[in-house]
């Protein structure tokens, strides 16, 4: 019973590394727009059958199957930013919000008819001999997930912290107007962050195909779902709490699917997103953030 | 010199500026005076790109400059202080302060040959360098707003109520930066309701009230008193 609990987190880990990196995603775009893209998850998704495609086509190996799926996403993410955000006006949250909705759609449909069948072949990492640590088994896939997306976080972090264009996006999440007046090309940023949003969801829809090994056009709204429940569960726009919401929701996923089951999953996933709105609603880790400015207001 | 010719911005159906002319000269301190609602903060939003003009002119040493998006405005050397400051409050004061020489990028050094000169400006803002920008007084707020304009290394700057919601003791301190930036040949536009301070500053005034220009002069020329009780009450109707 304890080594299942341990066996269950190490792999609800993995899973929510991934998770933690759609969640990211979302973060990074609704911080910069404060406008939410629905439309992320069936982005990756295009990217994802841009892989399969060239790995059915011309039993392409892992790097090009890779480099495609970050090219499709960063595509399709860039029409989406050009048709329901930079055309939309920033004040309009809610027409962005339904206009990504249709552009969703009409991704879904269009990957759909290129692709009738229901299932596509994606390539693996299952060749490599699963891991045994004593009494625990790391599958390697779960651990290629991890480690990827670990390096990944780093990086960004050093984007952020360390470059000109990751100050220009913190200085548009935390406050717009002094950003304007700062002299930071805004639609710019905005763009620019979109196709970082893309990679980063590129590399996590990546790592979750190369895991299942196939895919089919529902994995659009899959990412969305996964990824929102982790923002909002680790806290709306704060990247630390994205991370940590996505690692939460992997391993009480996993704790769930070996305990109750498939369906027991599910019903554990939405209790924990309807707890987390209803408790904590500034999230994991928003309330300390919230505290934090509240602090800074009352110094004033 | 930006000369500003019939300027005209609305709030959707609600005009704030209804034609709206001035010059800012080169090398001095010109104040707006007005009361509350005059279109003070409107103006200043206006010349920095952020609110548009539906009609009206605004040429900066001859070069159009209406029309153009804020940051490059910005580029131009039209550099605004906001009112209420609008710092990065969750940002450290160093990177608030490197955030204001985003317009200068492209240069030798990334632009930021100023930090060492606005740290000696501000020995406060040196000593709280790594704090968050959040965790600062409203004075210290106020001086890194001032500091994070001065390192776009402005031709104007636009500064809007810098005393609003300031301890009148930490006025006087932000008064005699602004002073110090005056004498230094900087040109500024300065907005402030506090007009007794600014006319004690101030090489040219113009009053605006109800989105006109009603007057402009020279301190030394008119009545402060008057000028001061219309300034915060606007015109009053012969008594």
């Amino acid at each position: 019973m304890l080594l299942d609990i341990v066996q269950n987190t190490l792999d609800g880990l993995a899973i929510g590394s991934a998770y933690g990196l759609l969640a990211i995603g979302f973060t990074l775009i609704f911080g910069v727009m404060r406008r939410l893209n629905i439309a992320f998850g069936p982005s990756i998704m295009v990217g994802i059958f841009a892989g399969a495609w060239l790995h059915s086509q011309w039993s392409a190996g892992m790097i090009p199957v890779f480099l495609a799926t970050l090219a499709g996403a960063v595509l399709a993410s860039a029409y989406v930013e050009r048709i329901s955000f930079a055309a939309i006006r920033g004040d309009a949250a809610l027409a962005s919000m339904a206009s990504s909705f249709a552009i969703w759609m009409q991704l879904e449909e269009a990957v759909v008819h290129v692709f009738p069948g229901r299932t596509y072949a994606f390539p693996t990492l299952q060749t490599i001999p699963m891991l045994e640590i004593g009494p625990v088994f790391l599958r390697p896939e779960y651990l290629a997930m991890f480690l990827t997306a670990a390096a990944l976080i780093l990086l960004l972090q050093w984007i952020l912290t360390r470059t000109r264009f990751g100050l220009e996006v913190r200085t548009l999440a935390d406050n717009p107007e002094a950003a304007r007046v700062s002299g930071v090309n805004v639609a710019q940023v905005a763009f620019l962050t979109f196709l970082l949003a893309a990679v980063i969801g590129g590399v996590a829809g990546f790592l979750i195909a190369a895991t299942d090994g196939q895919i089919t056009p529902k994995i659009g709204l899959w990412a969305t779902m996964k990824g929102l429940i982790a923002m909002v569960i680790g806290g709306l726009g704060s990247l630390r709490g994205a991370l940590i919401g996505g690692l939460v929701l992997g391993v009480v996923e996993a704790q769930a699917q070996w305990f109750l089951g498939a369906a027991g999953r599910e019903i554990v996933t939405y209790t924990l997103l309807f707890l987390a709105l209803v408790m904590l609603p500034s999230g994991l880790a928003g309330r300390a953030d919230a505290g934090a400015r509240t602090e800074a207001l009352r110094r004033l | 010199m930006l000369e500003i010719r019939d300027i005209r911005t609305s709030y959707g159906k609600i005009a704030a500026l209804k034609g709206v002319s001035l010059d800012i000269a080169d090398g001095g301190l010109t104040c707006l005076l007005g009361p509350n609602g005059a279109g003070k903060t409107t103006l200043i939003w206006t010349i920095a790109g952020i609110l548009k003009a539906h009609s009206g002119s605004m040429k900066l040493d001859g070069e159009e400059i209406s029309g153009m998006r804020p940051h490059s405005i910005v580029s131009k050397g039209v550099v605004t202080v906001p009112e209420n400051r609008l710092v990065f409050p969750e940002m450290t004061v160093k990177d608030n302060l490197i955030a204001g020489a985003f317009s200068r990028r492209k240069e030798k050094g990334g632009g930021l040959d100023d930090l060492e000169e606005v740290l000696e400006r501000f020995p406060r803002l040196r000593e709280r360098a790594n704090q968050e920008a959040g965790t600062l007084s409203g004075g210290e707020q106020q001086m890194l707003a001032v500091g994070r304009a001065l390192m776009a290394r402005p031709k104007i700057l636009l500064m809007d109520e810098p005393s609003t919601g300031l301890a009148p003791i930490i006025v006087e301190e932000i008064f005699e930066i602004i002073g110090r930036l005056r004498d230094e040949g900087r040109t500024i536009f300065l907005v402030e309701q506090n007009a007794h301070l600014a006319l004690d500053y101030a090489d040219h005034f113009y009053l605006l009230e109800q989105g006109h220009v009603t007057f402009g002069g020279r301190p030394g020329e008119v009545d402060h008193d008057e000028l001061i009780q219309r300034a915060y009450l606007g015109a009053r109707k012969a008594s």
